[in-house]
């Protein structure tokens, strides 16, 4: 395979809302040309916001909501299993960002007396700005790439980072998908950006690619981070969206909320207090879908009819616009018709959930000189406007990296080892290449997929997890010995397969290991139903040992910085509405939550 | 009755077969697919590569029999990046018909 060879001071792994603003930070204080970003398609329309964002989830501004208040509801959504330190990190520069994009010309909603026009779909606080021509945010960043001097390398997929002796980030191995070229970069700081692991669960459609996560987001970061050394956290939170059926869209609660939609069973009654996503949200949908109530809708036919223009206005121009196509297919209008709903297949995301790599306040990874942002990146429901933020944070930790003298030399041993890897991951990417004939890819995929979906699926339990397992290591040798690509196009996706194996089998690891629930339906476990403070107030994190195999460890929560109350910590647990329709479950019904030693 | 030379009286069949199954090779076919992005050709302009750009999953490409932009593969987010960023209107994404 051809192979080009260069070198920068940064590379950022990925072109979507968190890359993009990594890039643009770190040229900031860098030569030009001295900064990367590959991006595996282009950057014009790439990542989980391909076609733009209709708002910001987690607007922290001065008035509405603090910082602290933020950093509560984010503690308690998340079961109390969050760095605090990391969540207020992205709250206290949350209105810097909000004041930057509004610079850079992104429109947000604002009142007649042109103050942001904040709205409340949280349980406790108000932090949804509304962005209804949020379909300029990608254009606007990648015009101020244009202009940055960032070198941008669209169509160019990280295969594998490269480490130095001592364990830090050396560099990037990618694949051009368009000419099946091999690209090795060497840097000493690298940031990752690659966004969800969204091709994980196979949608009830049975389309590979009809998924809630854009699913050019296979996990690349999640499989990249983990072979190059990083810890990984909370992979057992897994991601589950409530979500119109079949389309696999956002219905979606943050537009139409503050509108007077909701969410109504099949009884047309309410039976959640909050549309927010949370587990515990999650986990009343899904009992509410199983029982004799479901199944569940989006109810908006109550509204003014100028209202239900306003929603379509929005809805059917941002984030996901073909959802009007779909529901004139069938022939459904939001003024007359219930949209029926239904909860997603699973997959691995920060920016709605908890599960990703391991990161601190200043979004270093446990690998010196890499770094993590966005969806992948566990700082939990950090959603949009945190993957920006904290897009700049890693940028000036990269940059604070470089001046402070990245620890190792690139002596004889250090080549040697390096050119190893090269030498490897050739190998690696030419053997698919050799077989043309063999399995296809999305065969291979769909099986993994498949697997997933019937022995990780939430609830939960350890006999099926275990079988899984076995699935999913075998998958890999299926992956190493049978699947064959003929075309780089269809190496791109050989590669993904491998990613999303790799995250299958991290789902499975972290949950057996957790033997508990937590976080409502995200890891609802049959056997162990009930959360245990006692033993699992922790972080579990997975990362590769010394002889090559994924391991299981548990991290202690970091002290408080914003202690809870028993009260406030409880209120995730009163999202349902009790109508006396269904049984209260046990599990939302007030089991003791998180002792307050873990905050001293 | 090629079989019995292959399985002679008394051998396991099954057990040989099994086998075999492991050692051969790949076989392939085609099946048609009903993909989601539908190209105007007449619209469409020769040398833009505008929504071949767009595309997240990389599923474009020019048809080289037409020198036009088609679905070559069967991975449509429907997105409509492609749609929205055409100059000419000269494409329409449909549901794909698994989730439609």
């Amino acid at each position: 395979m051809n192979q080009r060879e260069t070198e920068v001071d940064v590379i950022v792994v990925g072109g979507g809302s968190a890359g993009s603003t990594a890039a643009l930070r770190a040229q900031k204080d860098l030569p030009v040309g001295r900064v990367m970003l590959l991006e595996k398609a282009h950057v014009k329309r790439s990542g989980a916001i391909a076609i733009g964002m209709d708002g910001l989830n987690n607007a922290v501004i001065p008035g509405h909501a603090t910082p602290e208040q933020y950093v509560k509801e984010i503690t308690m959504a998340n079961d109390g299993i969050v760095n605090q330190r990391a969540v207020l990190a992205y709250a206290e520069r949350s209105y810097d960002m909000i004041q930057q994009l509004d610079r850079w010309g992104v429109k947000f909603q604002k009142t007649q007396t042109g103050d942001f026009d904040v709205k409340k779909v949280h349980h406790n606080g108000s932090y949804v700005l509304p962005m209804p021509e949020g379909y300029d945010l990608k254009k606007i960043l990648t015009r101020l790439l244009r202009r940055s001097g960032v070198r941008v390398n669209n169509r160019v997929m990280a295969t594998r980072l490269l480490t130095a002796p001592d364990g830090s980030i050396a560099g990037v191995v990618g694949l051009n998908v368009r000419d099946g070229a091999v690209e090795v970069i060497r840097a000493r700081a690298v940031i990752l950006c690659c966004g969800a692991s969204g091709r994980l669960g196979l949608p009830a459609s049975g389309y590979l690619y009809g998924t809630y996560e854009n699913p050019a987001n296979a996990g690349d970061g999640y499989s990249l981070a983990y072979h190059a050394g990083a810890e990984l956290t909370g992979i057992e939170c897994f991601q589950i969206n409530p979500l119109i059926k079949d389309y696999n869209g956002p219905a979606c609660a943050y537009v139409t909320g503050p509108l007077g939609g909701h969410t109504v069973n099949a009884r047309g009654h309410r039976f959640i207090e909050s549309d927010y996503w949370s587990g515990q949200m999650m986990l009343e949908f899904y009992r509410e879908l199983q029982s004799e109530n479901g199944p569940v809708y989006l109810k908006l036919n109550h509204l003014a009819p100028e209202t239900i223009t306003e929603i379509e206005r929005v809805l059917h121009r941002t984030e996901r616009p073909s959802r009007g196509r779909f529901h004139a297919g069938r022939g459904h209008k939001y003024g007359e018709d219930l949209v029926e709903m239904h909860i997603s297949e699973i997959g691995l995301c920060s920016g709605h959930s908890g599960s990703g790599v391991w990161v601190d306040e200043r979004g270093a990874t446990t690998a010196p000189g890499l770094y993590a942002a966005g969806d992948m990146a566990c700082v939990p429901h950090n959603y949009l406007l945190g993957a920006m933020t904290y897009g700049e944070i890693c940028a000036e930790s990269a940059l604070h990296h470089l001046r402070s003298g990245s620890a190792w030399t690139e002596d004889a041993a250090a080549r040697d080892g390096i050119a190893t890897q090269i030498a490897a991951e050739q190998a690696r990417l030419a053997a698919p290449l050799a077989r043309p004939r063999g399995i296809p890819h999305h065969q291979y995929e769909y099986k993994v997929r498949r697997l997933v979906n019937d022995y990780l699926q939430p609830p939960k339990t350890a006999n099926r997890m275990h079988i899984g397992l076995q699935h999913f290591l075998r998958a890999q040798e299926e992956l190493d010995n049978e699947v064959g690509a003929s075309s780089p196009h269809e190496l791109m996706r050989f590669v993904e397969a491998g990613f999303i194996r790799d995250c299958a089998e991290m789902a499975a690891r972290a949950s057996l290991y957790r033997t508990e629930s937590r976080w409502g339906l995200y890891h609802y476990r049959l056997d162990y139903p009930e959360i245990d403070d006692d033993n699992w107030f922790v972080h579990v994190n997975l990362r590769k040992d010394a002889a090559g195999n994924m391991e299981a460890l548990k991290r202690p929560v970091a002290p408080y910085v914003v202690p809870l109350d028993q009260t406030e910590r409880r209120s995730y647990y009163r999202i349902r509405i009790p109508t006396g329709d269904v049984a209260a479950p046990s599990l939302a019904a007030g089991a003791p939550i998180g002792p307050e030693a873990t905050a001293s | 009755m090629s079989s019995l030379k292959v399985f002679p009286a008394g051998s396991d069949r099954e057990a040989e077969k099994a086998q075999q199954a492991k050692r051969v090779g790949n076989a392939q076919t085609t099946e048609r697919f009903d993909v989601p992005v539908i190209v105007d050709e007449h619209r469409c302009i020769k040398g833009c590569h505008i929504c071949i750009d767009s595309c997240p999953v990389d599923c474009l490409s020019v048809n080289p029999a037409t020198t036009k932009a088609h679905m070559q593969f069967d991975e449509c987010w429907y997105c409509l990046a492609c749609e929205v960023d055409c100059p000419t209107d000269a494409i329409t994404v449909k549901i794909p018909f698994l989730v439609r």
